[in-house]
C-alpha cells in the first residue's frame, strides 16, 4: 500500500489524469466527497488531501510515501526529500516584482523591505544568491498590495501570466525560480517500498513522455 | 510570565513501562557492545562549542557559557566526543568505544524526530581496511535485530567514490557540488542539464537508479577508471563478502548515490531503515579525518542507532510491549507485610510494600488500578 499526498485544488486534479495516464486506477480520489483520506484497496493506493504546504511535511516524516507538490513550496520548506520527477504542470515562476520603474534599478535601492508569503526563498534569494540584506516582511495573500500601499519596496511572488501586476502598475523585475509541480519520496519509503514506488515513477515518465 | 510546568520543545518524558522497556534495550544493546569488545565510556553531555564547531551547524547545537565566559554546548552526537577522547588517549590501538547517551539537537521539528533523544553506537578508532568497515555494519545490523526490529534495509555508500567520479569527469567544483545535490535529492533533471557527455550523464544517473548488491558494483566498475573510485568499488565488495558470512547480505543493499557529508565521512557510509518511520534509524561510516581536529591521526568507523526512533517503529508495527513493574502487593498488617515483602524481594520477586495503611477492599482497588495482578493481605494477630 502506498500513501500519496497530495496538494488539495487544481493540482490534485492534474495529478490524478496523469496517473491515470500512467494505468493507475484512481477512481476512489476522484469520488466527490468530504473525506480526506481516499483508499483503494484493490488498487494499494491511498490518497491524502493536504494543503499544498503541508505536503513536504507528511512525505519527510513518512506520513505519505510519496507527493505531489509544486517546486515553490519545496524551496521554501526545504526538506530532506527525495525530488524524483518534475511534471512539467502547474508552471510558473518565482519572482521579485515592483513598480515598473524600477526595472533594472533593483539593485539601487539599500536595505529594501520585501513583502512575500514565501520569507525563506526571499532570504535565500537576497542574503545567498545576491549578497544583500533585505527587510522581509511576511504576507498571507494578495502580496501586490504590499508595494501598492508602501508597506514595502518589492514583493517576492509566484507569476503566471503577470495579469495581476500589469494591472496594478507593477512588473516583474528579477526572476528567482522557475517552478512547476514536483513528485517528492519520503527517503525511508523508497528504501522500503521500492518495488512498488519506483515502477510507479517509470509509468508515470512514460506517461508524460507520450503528453508531450 | 506563565510558569512553564511542561517540557521544552522538542523534549519528553519517558513514562514508567516505556522507560522499562528502553531500558531493556539499552541492556542488551551493552551487552552486544560488550561482546564485541566494544568498551562503555561516559562522555560529560556538556563540550566546548570548539569541539564541535567544524563539523555540526552552530544553529544546530544547544549553546552557555561556563564561569569564565567560555561557550558551551550539549552533546551532539556519540562519535565527536569519542574521537576528542580517543584523540587524547595514550590506550593501545585500535580502541573500541562505545555508548549508550542522550544526543541534544537544536532546530529539529517535533513529531518522532525530536531534539532530545537516545542513541547507541560504537566507534572503532586506530583501524583501517574493509574487514574494520564490515565489523561495524555487521554490529549496526546486530543491534537492529537485538531491539526486535526484523524488518531492515540496510544501503551502503562509499564518498570516495564520488570524488573518484568527480576527478575522472572533470567536474568543476560548482559542478560537482551541484550534481551531488541532485544525486542526494534524486533529481535526475539536473544531471540530464549539464554540459558533459552522454556517457558521463549515464553513470552519473546511474547513481540515482542503481541498486543491488554484487551486481550495483559490477555495473560500475567498467565505466571507472579513476583509481580511488576503483578502490571505493573494491572496498565495498570486501565488505560485502564479509556481511555474507554473517548471513547478512539481505539486508544489505548498495547505494552509490548514498551522499553523506564528506567534511565528516571519508569512506564507507550507511544508513538504516525501516518500515513505519520516515527516518533512518542506524547512522554511520568511515571518518578518518575527524580525529586531526584534536590533534591525532586516527582512522576510524563507527555507527549509532536511535532508540527513540527504534521505539516508535517497534510501538507502530505491533513489537512494543510495556515492562510491567511490580506483580505482587503486600498489604494489611504492617510488621507482617514489611517481612513478606522483603523474603519475596530476596527470592527476586518484585513486590510492592503498602505503607499507608490501606484496608483490604482499598488494596485491591489500586492493585486493579495498577495493574498488579497478585494482592497478599496479611490478618495480622486475628488469623
Amino acid at each position: 500500500m502506498l500513501t500519496i499526498a497530495l496538494s488539495k485544488g487544481r493540482l490534485a486534479d492534474q495529478t490524478l489524469d496523469l496517473m491515470e495516464k500512467a494505468g493507475y486506477d484512481v477512481s476512489a480520489a476522484r469520488e466527490k466527497s468530504r473525506k480526506l483520506i481516499l483508499e483503494d484497496e484493490a488498487a494499494g493506493l491511498r490518497f491524502i488531501l493536504a494543503k499544498p504546504s503541508d505536503v513536504p511535511t507528511y512525505v519527510e516524516y513518512g506520513a505519505a510515501d510519496l507527493g505531489v507538490v509544486g517546486k515553490d513550496t519545496l524551496l521554501e520548506e526545504g526538506r530532506g526529500l527525495y525530488e524524483v520527477l518534475d511534471l512539467g504542470i502547474g508552471k510558473c515562476r518565482m519572482c521579485v516584482a515592483g513598480p515598473a520603474e524600477l526595472k533594472d534599478k533593483l539593485d539601487q535601492i539599500p536595505n529594501k523591505r520585501v513583502g512575500t508569503k514565501y520569507p525563506n526563498i526571499t532570504r535565500h534569494y537576497f542574503e545567498e544568491v545576491k549578497n544583500e540584506s533585505v527587510e522581509i516582511i511576511k504576507l498571507n495573500g494578495s502580496v501586490e498590495l504590499a508595494p501598492l500601499t508602501g508597506l514595502a519596496e518589492v514583493i517576492v511572488d509566484i507569476v503566471e501570466s503577470g495579469r495581476t501586476l500589469y494591472e496594478n502598475g507593477l512588473d516583474v523585475l528579477e526572476t528567482v525560480a522557475d517552478i512547476s509541480a514536483r513528485v517528492v519520496v519520503n527517503r525511508v519509503s523508497m528504501k522500503m517500498k521500492e518495488d512498488e514506488i519506483k515502477p510507479m515513477i517509470a509509468k508515470l515518465k512514460i506517461a508524460l513522455q507520450q503528453g508531450e | 510570565m506563565a510558569n512553564k510546568y511542561y517540557t521544552p520543545d522538542g523534549f519528553t518524558d519517558q513514562l514508567p513501562g516505556v522507560c522499562a522497556f528502553k531500558r531493556e534495550l539499552e541492556t542488551r544493546l551493552r551487552n552486544l557492545f560488550m561482546l564485541n569488545g566494544y568498551e562503555e565510556i561516559e562522555t560529560p553531555g556538556i563540550e566546548y562549542l570548539d569541539v564541535y564547531k567544524n563539523f555540526v551547524a552552530e544553529e544546530n547545537l544547544y549553546k552557555f557559557t561556563d564561569t569564565k565566559g567560555r561557550l558551551l554546548c550539549t552533546r551532539f552526537d556519540g562519535t565527536i566526543p569519542a574521537a576528542r577522547f580517543a584523540a587524547g588517549s595514550s590506550e593501545a590501538l585500535p580502541l573500541r568505544l562505545s555508548y549508550i547517551e542522550n544526543m541534544f539537537r537544536m532546530g529539529q521539528v517535533g513529531g518522532g524526530k525530536q531534539a532530545g533523544f537516545t542513541q547507541a553506537g560504537i566507534e572503532l578508532l586506530g583501524a583501517t581496511g574493509s574487514a574494520s568497515d564490515a565489523e561495524v555494519i555487521a554490529i549496526a545490523i546486530k543491534s537492529a535485530l537485538e531491539t526486535g526490529i526484523t524488518d531492515l534495509q540496510v544501503s551502503v555508500g562509499q564518498i570516495g567514490f564520488f570524488a573518484g567520479l568527480v576527478r575522472q569527469m572533470g567536474l568543476s567544483e560548482d559542478d560537482a557540488a551541484e550534481v551531488k545535490d541532485a544525486i542526494a535529492n534524486m533529481n535526475s533533471v539536473i544531471i540530464e542539464n549539464l554540459d558533459i557527455s552522454d556517457e558521463d550523464k549515464k553513470t552519473l544517473l546511474m547513481l540515482t537508479e542503481t541498486s543491488g548488491t554484487y551486481d550495483a558494483i559490477d555495473s560500475f566498475m567498467p565505466r571507472v577508471t579513476d583509481e580511488g573510485a576503483i578502490k571505493a568499488l573494491e572496498n565495498l565488495k570486501e565488505i560485502l563478502d564479509i556481511l555474507d558470512g554473517y548471513g547478512f547480505l539481505k539486508y544489505v543493499t548498495v547505494d552509490l548515490g548514498l551522499m553523506e557529508d564528506a567534511r565528516y565521512y571519508t569512506g564507507v557510509v550507511f544508513k538504516g531503515y525501516t518500515y513505519e518511520v520516515g527516518f533512518p534509524i542506524i547512522g554511520g561510516g568511515r571518518y578518518d579525518n575527524i580525529s586531526k581536529t584534536f590533534g591525532a591521526d586516527l582512522s576510524a568507523v563507527g555507527f549509532s542507532i536511535s532508540l527513540t526512533l527504534a521505539i516508535t517503529a517497534l510501538m507502530r508495527q505491533d513489537k512494543f510491549t510495556p515492562v510491567a513493574g511490580a506483580q505482587v502487593i503486600v498489604g494489611g498488617d504492617f510488621a507482617i507485610a514489611a517481612a513478606t515483602a522483603e523474603t519475596l524481594r530476596s527470592e527476586g520477586t518484585a513486590a510492592v510494600l503498602d505503607t499507608t495503611g490501606m484496608t483490604e477492599d482499598e488494596l485491591n482497588e489500586y492493585a486493579e488500578k495498577k495493574g498488579i495482578a497478585t494482592v497478599m493481605y496479611m490478618n495480622g494477630g486475628e488469623a
